[in-house]
């Protein structure tokens, strides 16, 4: 604090610690903690809603004993007065205790992540599973782009592949999916060849295999960059030089390129994971509907469809709890830190 | 100028500086004159710099006393204090020109645009730097950065300026042609100088006093003669010049004392006084040490052998060899011509070598 | 068969440049055939059923008051995180950059977080929260969302051009005269200004295409690119195709653009 003010100054350490304040707490803390806070209860009958009842009905037989008393009593102005002032006393007891009856309370609980039946864990297993599926395919898939790229010796071919790379990788992430579900629909292009070649129609759509293979492609790009990245800084005379003792092309990758990989490698896998698990667009976009959801669009569902926040808030929390076991878990098996990451 | 400046006194007492447990600078007194060129000598990291910065403000003694002036310095920052600092790498603005550099201590201190302008014109033609207010640093050599930076920070008119190691960066031709302007510069303006520099050529060179330093503690304080012909002990003896040095036994004391070297009886001067039978060192400079035409006789008498010869325009290093040791001998070019290779008799004095007791070497 | 190392290592060679031409067709021709079928007079979009080149597609989408207003909410919440983004991004950077090891390393984390944390959960976290103070989904939350994350992409990139920063320029600043607000104002701002313009560049885009933080925190609103998608769902009409060819116009302009001027901004540096 005295290091800020002797660094910047009185106004300005105050602008900052605004500014930093407004962000941390207020746009990244505060959100996740009400989020993890609404996922914790729920609204549920009061504890004594039973006693209540009786009560209630008891109230209701006192009513109508007054409403027999009241006939008998019809000549006598002063009894029918204090019958009816008992009369109204009890209604508004009885409106009380029926508002106590009804009115839900907040309760502490874990039941919302039990509403997730097993119906619902299957998709969650699924969509962890499938995203790590894209996360290693998009691995195999790029580590020999990253390196070629990486080798390349001329800066004009090296910029020209670049900007080849670039270029996908900036177009928008639903256009690259939006391709897909023309060329895998009933009608595309994929299945007029198979067609052609005397093939059954492939349902892509129904199936979720289009989901699959239009994640694939939407994100592998991020597992380029990343694997491009840490290689190009790789000394290329250690390759040559690891030939020069006789090293076979595996051992030199095995040995030498991979270990110098290890943060791409991280990031590339913690990218590519954490955007096809939390991915809602290419379900959304691929399936129409038909194939089984992914589970970003239950949560979707609880939030604006079935409007139950806070099962849904439990939905989005165990999403993320996975995410961060994922990436602690990248970061120990790969042995970088944090730094390494946040590139 | 503007305004006259005058140097001020640097006092510091018992003032130290520790980074947790490291101690950086040990308690030290010391009193730099004012409108004196003083230079602060040592090897890098012995805390000569960190001493600057606690002069300059940027670093406050752990313990101790920093005075300018008569004035304690404790709780200013470098902003408050009259001194400027010259740093190493120079740190001239690079996105602002060179007058706006030299202007920008002025600009602090709200002065109006134009006088500000007409001031830094002023200084920069002061340092030769007239055509090239308009440029941006990066587009001057390294001369002409020295010398902006030299006007950006006597534009501030301090009663100090505080120069930790600006020539390094230029080569040495510029170096020695720096130095003389430097000294100019201090002599013109009056102001107290500290230069901090681990080069002894630029300490002897341009100072009124030098002090060595090794690690955090200043060993010996004087005028550069005097550090150089009669160091304090042996890591300033090593430090400043060339050097050879014998370990020896005494065997006689007095004021001219007899030891017993591996390479016989030697007898050199004895300024410590050092009892008979101490552990000691010998020390004689290599322009002392001079090989002997046959049958000429000097109080100290060596056989050696010459292994080498470098020619280095006015004076030859001969390098010899007695007994496995390395002796160097520094000769004047003066038509006698050097020994050849091969056996040679050194002689030297005893009045020109020193016995100083057994302590660190440099080996610079 | 024997092969001489030198002979191996040009097979090899081989099979990657082959291998990566495969990739870059992978990559390319489904937005080629999805480009084409922003051309084709048939809808659905099709490329098996070729009816003739035309522009149709693209006057539809002039005529779509949707997209016009999805167009508008994306220009607006992309300027507001913009606004947001840079002073906190940067309020962070110089957070960190002051503070000790220990407190910077939590604080550094809890910055960084968004990045690792899927976009959808930032949107329902920001929703939720604000529901709670009585403001529904819309173009506020969105904002807000965006710049949760936004901001950490801001921060790393100040925080890498700080870290180049020469210490000494701002000791300088100082011994002058400065005082640390102006030191930092006349120094530290100027310095760090080639990355205000990219953050706010990368930010800009970064707002403006994003889609999964956008559809969970938008509520009844739309942008741009939550229209786009709502309309690919059922893929119906080309006119989604004659966007892609937009966008992937704009992106190739864009891209080429930033190569030259990096291009530039190398060949000056040198």
């Amino acid at each position: 604090m005295t290091s800020l003010i002797r660094a910047f100054g009185g106004p300005l350490t105050c602008l900052i610690l605004f500014f930093s304040g407004v962000w941390v707490l207020g746009l990244i803390a505060a959100p996740q903690i009400i989020m993890i806070d609404k996922s914790l209860w729920r609204m549920e009958r009061p504890v004594g809603a039973a006693e209540l009842s009786v009560q209630i009905d008891g109230l209701y037989n006192r009513l109508d004993l007054l409403a027999l008393d009241r006939s008998t009593v019809a000549d006598q102005p002063e009894k029918l007065a204090a019958i009816d002032t008992e009369t109204s006393t009890i209604q508004a007891q009885i409106a009380d205790l029926e508002r106590a009856e009804t009115t839900p309370v907040k309760t502490y609980t874990l039941d919302n992540f039990r509403q997730m039946g097993a119906a619902h864990f299957a998709i969650f297993v699924r969509t962890i599973l499938a995203s790590l599926a894209v996360s290693a395919l998009a691995l195999v898939v790029c580590y020999p782009i990253a390196f070629a790229v990486a080798q390349l010796k001329t800066a004009r071919t090296a910029a020209l592949i670049m900007l080849m790379l670039v270029v996908p990788y900036a177009i928008n992430e639903l256009l690259r999916i939006f391709a897909w579900q023309m060329l895998l629909g009933p009608n595309g292009p994929v299945n007029a060849v198979l067609s052609a070649l005397g093939l059954p129609a492939v349902p892509f759509l129904e199936s979720g295999a289009g989901v699959f293979i239009a994640m694939v492609y939407a994100y592998i790009l991020f597992m380029v960059f990343p694997l491009y990245n840490v290689l190009e800084t790789l000394d290329k005379n250690q390759i040559e030089a690891a030939r020069d003792l006789g090293a076979p092309v595996w051992q030199i990758h095995r040995r030498v390129v991979i270990p110098h990989a290890r943060p791409g490698i991280a990031v590339g896998c913690i990218m590519t994971f954490m955007l096809s698990v939390g991915s809602y667009s290419v379900p959304y976009i691929m399936t129409r509907g038909t194939a089984a959801p992914w589970f970003t669009q239950l949560i979707y569902n609880r939030f604006f469809e079935a409007t139950n926040w806070n099962v849904g808030a439990a939905y989005a929390l165990s999403l993320l709890i996975v995410c961060m076991i994922f990436v602690f878990l990248m970061m120990r098996l790969l042995k970088v830190s944090l730094k390494d990451i946040a590139k | 100028m503007t305004g006259q400046t005058i140097g001020m006194e640097i006092e510091l007492q018992r003032a130290s500086v520790r980074f947790n447990r490291f101690q950086a600078v040990q308690p030290t007194d010391l009193t730099i004159r004012a409108g004196e060129f003083f230079s602060i000598l040592g090897p890098s990291g012995c805390g000569k710099t960190t001493l600057l910065r606690m002069i300059s403000g940027f670093l406050e003694p752990t313990e101790g006393d920093v005075r300018i002036g008569g004035r304690s310095m404790l709780g200013l920052g470098p902003s408050d204090r009259p001194t400027a600092l010259i740093f190493q790498n120079l740190a001239l603005f690079p996105l602002m020109t060179v007058w706006e550099n030299v202007a920008f201590g002025l600009e602090m201190r709200g002065w109006p645009r134009a006088k500000r302008r007409a001031r830094a014109e002023e200084l920069l033609a002061t340092v030769a730097l007239a055509d090239h207010a308009g440029k941006l640093p990066d587009q001057l050599s390294g001369g002409q950065r020295q010398r902006a930076a030299i006007a950006r920070a006597l534009a501030v008119e301090p009663a100090v300026l505080l120069l930790d190691e600006p020539l390094s960066a230029l080569d040495l031709k510029l170096r020695q042609h720096m130095r003389a302007e430097l000294k100019q510069i201090q002599a013109r303006t009056g102001i107290t100088f500290v230069y901090i520099t681990h080069d002894q050529g630029e300490a002897l060179t341009m100072s009124d006093r030098v002090a060595v330093m090794n690690k955090g503690q200043i060993i010996q304080i004087g005028a550069p003669a005097r550090i150089y012909d009669h160091p304090g002990d042996s890591f300033v003896a090593t430090f400043v010049g060339e050097m050879n040095a014998l370990p020896c036994k005494l065997t006689e004391s007095g004021p001219i004392a007899q030891c017993e070297t591996p390479l016989g009886l030697l007898r050199a001067s004895n300024p410590n006084a050092l009892p008979a039978s101490s552990d000691a060192m010998l020390f004689i400079r290599p322009e002392r040490l001079r090989p002997l035409s046959p049958g000429e006789e000097a109080e100290n008498t060596l056989p050696a052998r010459v292994t080498r010869r470098d020619m280095e325009g006015a004076w030859s290093m001969i390098v010899t060899e007695a007994q496995g040791r390395k002796l160097l001998v520094n000769m004047p070019n003066d038509g006698r011509g050097a020994p050849p290779e091969g056996e040679v008799r050194l002689g030297f004095e005893a009045a020109e070598a020193l016995i100083l007791p057994k302590g660190e070497i440099s080996h610079d | 068969m024997t092969h001489s190392p030198r002979g191996g290592r040009q097979a090899g060679d081989l099979v990657l440049h082959v291998y990566m031409l495969l990739f870059f067709a992978y990559m390319f021709l489904p937005l080629i055939a999805m480009m084409l079928a922003g051309v084709n007079d048939y809808s659905p979009p099709s490329i098996t059923v070729w009816k003739g080149f035309t522009l149709r597609w693209f006057s539809a989408l002039w005529q779509d008051a949707r997209m016009w207003s999805g167009l508008a909410n994306s220009l607006m919440i992309a300027g507001a995180v913009v606004a947001l983004s840079l002073p906190m991004g940067l309020a962070g950077a110089l957070l960190l950059s002051k503070l000790g090891r220990r407190s910077a390393g939590l604080l550094y984390i809890i910055m960084v977080s968004p990045l690792l944390t899927p976009g959808l959960i930032i949107g329902i976290a920001t929703v939720t929260l604000w529901s709670q103070l009585g403001v529904s989904g819309g173009v506020l939350t969105a904002i807000l969302a965006q710049s949760a994350f936004i901001s950490a992409y801001a921060m790393l990139m100040f925080m890498a051009r700080l870290q180049r920063q020469d210490i000494t320029l701002e000791e300088a600043a100082l011994d002058l005269g400065a005082t640390p607000a102006r030191a930092f104002r006349r120094i530290t701002l100027p310095f760090l200004r080639p990355t205000m313009i990219s953050a706010a560049v990368i930010a800009f885009l970064q707002s403006f295409e994003n889609y999964n933080t956008t559809i969970f925190s938008i509520g009844g609103d739309h942008t741009l690119v939550t229209e786009i998608g709502a309309r690919m769902r059922f893929g119906i009409s080309p006119m989604i195709n004659a966007i892609g060819i937009i966008f992937v116009a704009l992106t190739v302009i864009c891209a080429v653009l930033w190569g030259v001027l990096r291009k530039r901004g190398i060949a000056r540096q040198a």
